[in-house]
C-alpha cells in the first residue's frame, strides 16, 4: 500500500514539473558578433523589450552581411529566429509579415501563380521580387544620377584642362614649327604630326589615369566595405568604363591638338620665331 | 608697376590665359560645390530639428524616431514623469501611422502623425486652422492635390486595412481644418496631423495609450545634456536622443557624402593647381630671356619672383570668382537630384549656401595659386645670369 502511495506520490511530481525544452537556436549577425563577443555555441538570452522576461537561445551560426544595396546604410544588428519562436516572442501569433514564394516554369508560371494569388480571398497582394527591388532601389538610383552629373562636371574640367596643356604644349613648340614650314614642310604634315603627338599624350595619359582609377577603386572598397562593413563593391572598373574613358580622351587630345597645331599653321612663320602669339 | 607687368603678361597669350581661367573656373564650381555639400546637410539637418525649439527626441529603446515600428507603451505615465523633471518645458508624444481616406471610389493613403495641437512640433500651418476638436485633421499640400479635398470638407477615414475581411478599420469621419507644412516628411509624400487620441483610437488595441515618439524641449537656461541624462534616469524604456547625438547619426548615415566631398574637392583643387602649374612654369620657360635680363638690370629675385606669383594669383582669382557663380547653378542641380531621396525630409539641402563657404573655396584657390607660381618663378628666377643669357642670346 505504502508502495503504490509512494509511487503515486512520484509520478504527480513528475506531471506538475515543467517540461523541459532544450534551448532553441539562431543564427546572428556576424556585426553582433564582433561587436557583442558573441561566438557560435554560446547561450543569450532574447527578450521582445530591454529588461524583461525573454528565452535563451543558443547561438548556432554566424550570417554574413550580404552585397545588398539596400541595406548599406542599416546599422541596426539581425538575428534569424525560428518562426514560431518570434511569433511567441512577440506576441505575434499565427501572423506574417511576408511569403516568399518560389515558382517553377519561369516567367508565365509566376504570373499564373500572382494571378491566382492576387485572386484568392485571403486579402493577399503578390508582387514580383523584382518589382520590390526596383522600389527598393529608388535610393541608389538617385545616387546613380548624382554620380552621372558629377562624372559630366569632371569631364568638362578635364576636356578644358587638356585642352589647356596641348595648346601649351604645342604653343611651346612654336619655333620647331616655324623650322619646319621654313624648311617647306606642308601645314597638314605639320597638323597630322602634333595630332599623332596629342593622341599619344592622351592615350598615355588615359592608360596612368585607367591604373590611378583602379588603385583608387580597390582603396574606396576596402575603405566603405569597412566604414559599412558589408561586402557590397562601391566603385568597379569595368572594361566599358576603361574603353569610354581612353575613347572620351583620344577624342580630347584630338581635338586639342588639332585646334592647337591650326593656330600655329596660320601664323606666318617669321612671326612664330619672334614668339608672338595670341 | 608688378601688377601691370603680370597683367601684360597674361594678355600677351590670351587663349591660352582665357582657358587656363576657363579650367580654373570648373574647378572653382567643383570645389565650392563640394564644400557646400560637405557642411550643408548637416547645418540644414540642424537647423531643421531645432525649428521647433525641441532639443530632445525620446525613441524606443535602441531605436532612432520613426526608424521602426516599435512604440512606446504607457505614454500617459511618461508624459506625467517628465513634467516632473527640472528643465523640461514642452512634452510633445507623437504616434505615426496611415490613414486611408475614402473619396468616392478610390482611396488615398497618407501619413498619420497624431500630436497635441497645442504642444505640437511637426508642422506649421499655412492655411485654416490648427485641429480644436477630437475629429479635426490639417492635412500637406500633396494629400489636398491627390485627394481634392479642400478646406471644410468632411472625410471619412480609416487607420487599419484588415486583409482577410477586406475592410477597413477604426473609421472616423473627420473635418479638414488646415493646410500645413510638414518638416520632417519627404517631398511629395501625403501627410496629415490628427489629435493623438483620435489617432490611437482609431488604431485600436495594440496602440492605446502609446506613441511613437516625444519630442521635448528644454528650458532656455537648461543644460540639455544633463535634462537627456535626467530624463534617461526617470524612464529606461527610452532611448533619450540629443540635437548633437542625431547629428551624429546623420554623420554615420551620410558619411558617403562627406567623403565624397572631399576626395572631389581635393580632386578638383589639384587640378586647379596643376593647371596653374603648368601655365606658369611654360610661362617662365618661354619667358627665361625676359626674366634674365631684369635680374642682369638690377631687378630683385624675390621681385621677380612675385611678379609671375600674382600671374599665377590672378589666374586663380578670376577663374574662381567665375567659378563661385558656375557652383552656385551646379549646385542648384545637384540639389534637386539629391532631394529626390526617398524617405529624407524635403527641407533638407544637402547644398547649402554660405558665404563661409565661398570664402573657404576662393581662400583654397588663392592659396593653390600661390604654390602653384613659386616654385617655377623661383627656378626661373635662380638661374645663372651670365650662362643663362649666353643660352638665350645663342638659342
Amino acid at each position: 500500500m505504502h508502495l503504490v502511495l509512494l509511487a503515486a506520490a512520484v509520478l504527480q511530481t513528475i506531471d506538475s514539473i515543467s517540461p523541459h525544452r532544450p534551448p532553441r537556436t539562431v543564427a546572428i549577425d556576424e556585426r553582433l558578433a564582433a561587436d557583442a563577443h558573441i561566438a557560435v555555441g554560446d547561450r543569450i538570452v532574447l527578450t521582445r523589450a530591454p529588461g524583461g522576461a525573454g528565452d535563451t537561445v543558443i547561438v548556432s551560426g554566424l550570417v554574413a552581411r550580404r552585397a545588398d544595396p539596400s541595406e548599406v546604410a542599416r546599422a541596426e544588428y539581425r538575428v534569424r529566429m525560428h518562426l514560431d519562436e518570434l511569433q511567441a516572442l512577440t506576441d505575434y501569433g499565427d501572423r506574417v509579415d511576408r511569403f516568399a514564394i518560389a515558382t517553377r516554369g519561369g516567367a508565365a508560371a509566376t504570373d499564373s501563380a500572382m494571378r491566382q494569388i492576387n485572386a484568392a480571398a485571403f486579402g493577399f497582394q503578390a508582387y514580383r521580387s523584382r518589382d520590390i527591388a526596383v522600389e527598393t532601389s529608388r535610393t541608389f538610383l538617385v545616387v546613380s544620377r548624382f554620380h552621372r552629373a558629377i562624372g559630366v562636371i569632371t569631364i568638362v574640367a578635364s576636356a578644358i584642362f587638356l585642352l589647356c596643356i596641348m595648346l601649351l604644349k604645342v604653343d611651346e613648340r612654336r619655333r620647331d614649327v616655324a623650322a619646319l614650314r621654313l624648311l617647306g614642310i606642308s601645314a597638314g604634315s605639320i597638323v597630322r604630326s602634333v595630332m599623332i603627338e596629342a593622341a599619344l599624350v592622351a592615350v598615355v595619359g588615359s592608360g596612368v589615369g585607367v591604373a590611378i582609377g583602379w588603385l583608387t577603386s580597390l582603396f574606396i572598397n576596402w575603405h566603405y566595405r569597412s566604414v559599412y562593413r558589408t561586402p557590397l563593391a562601391f566603385s568597379v572598373v569595368t572594361p566599358g568604363i576603361v574603353l569610354l574613358a581612353v575613347s572620351l580622351s583620344l577624342a580630347l587630345g584630338l581635338v586639342a591638338g588639332f585646334v592647337a597645331a591650326q593656330r600655329l599653321v596660320r601664323m606666318p612663320a617669321l612671326r612664330l620665331l619672334t614668339g608672338r602669339t595670341a | 608697376m608688378l601688377f601691370r607687368l603680370a597683367w601684360a603678361t597674361l594678355s600677351r597669350h590670351r587663349s591660352r590665359t582665357l582657358l587656363a581661367m576657363l579650367g580654373v573656373a570648373v574647378s572653382a564650381a567643383m570645389l565650392l560645390d563640394m564644400v557646400m555639400l560637405s557642411s550643408g546637410m548637416r547645418a540644414s539637418f540642424k537647423d531643421l530639428l531645432l525649428s521647433r525649439g525641441f532639443q530632445l527626441r525620446l525613441a524606443p529603446k535602441g531605436t532612432l524616431p520613426f526608424d521602426t515600428d516599435a512604440t512606446i507603451g504607457d505614454a500617459s505615465d511618461i508624459v506625467r514623469v517628465l513634467r516632473s523633471i527640472d528643465g523640461v518645458t514642452t512634452i510633445s508624444p507623437v504616434l505615426g501611422g496611415q490613414l486611408h481616406v475614402v473619396r468616392g471610389d478610390r482611396t488615398v493613403t497618407a501619413t498619420a502623425l497624431g500630436v497635441i495641437p497645442a504642444a505640437q512640433g511637426d508642422y506649421e500651418i499655412t492655411q485654416g486652422r490648427t485641429p480644436a476638436a477630437p475629429n479635426e485633421l490639417v492635412a500637406s499640400d500633396d494629400f489636398l492635390a491627390a485627394s481634392g479635398a479642400k478646406l471644410g470638407d468632411t472625410l471619412v477615414a480609416a487607420a487599419g486595412y484588415d486583409p482577410q475581411l477586406r475592410s477597413f478599420t477604426g473609421r472616423r469621419t473627420l473635418t479638414l481644418v488646415g493646410r500645413a507644412h510638414f518638416l520632417y516628411m519627404s517631398a511629395e509624400q501625403k501627410s496629415v496631423a490628427l489629435p493623438l487620441e483620435t489617432l490611437q483610437a482609431m488604431q485600436g488595441a495594440a496602440s492605446r495609450d502609446r506613441v511613437s515618439l516625444f519630442m521635448v524641449r528644454a528650458a532656455p537656461s537648461a543644460n540639455v545634456d544633463s535634462v537627456l541624462k535626467r530624463i534617461e534616469t526617470a524612464v529606461p524604456r527610452v532611448t533619450a536622443i540629443s540635437t548633437e547625438t542625431a547629428m551624429r547619426q546623420v554623420d554615420e548615415r551620410l558619411s558617403y557624402f562627406r567623403q565624397l566631398a572631399l576626395i572631389l574637392g581635393a580632386v578638383s583643387l589639384a587640378v586647379g593647381f596643376l593647371l596653374v602649374t603648368t601655365l606658369v612654369t611654360v610661362s617662365v620657360n618661354e619667358r627665361l630671356g625676359e626674366i634674365i635680363v631684369m635680374r642682369a638690370i638690377g631687378v630683385a629675385k624675390q621681385r621677380v619672383v612675385l611678379q609671375i606669383v600674382l600671374e599665377g594669383i590672378a589666374i586663380m582669382i578670376v577663374g574662381a570668382v567665375a567659378g563661385l557663380g558656375l557652383g552656385l547653378v551646379t549646385a542648384r542641380y545637384l540639389n534637386s537630384i539629391l532631394a529626390s531621396f526617398p524617405g529624407l525630409p524635403a527641407a533638407i539641402d544637402f547644398f547649402l549656401f554660405e558665404p563661409r563657404d565661398a570664402w573657404t573655396a576662393l581662400g583654397l584657390l588663392t592659396g593653390a595659386g600661390i604654390l602653384a607660381g613659386i616654385y617655377p618663378s623661383w627656378r626661373g628666377a635662380s638661374l645663372p645670369i651670365a650662362i643663362t643669357l649666353r643660352e638665350e642670346a645663342v638659342g
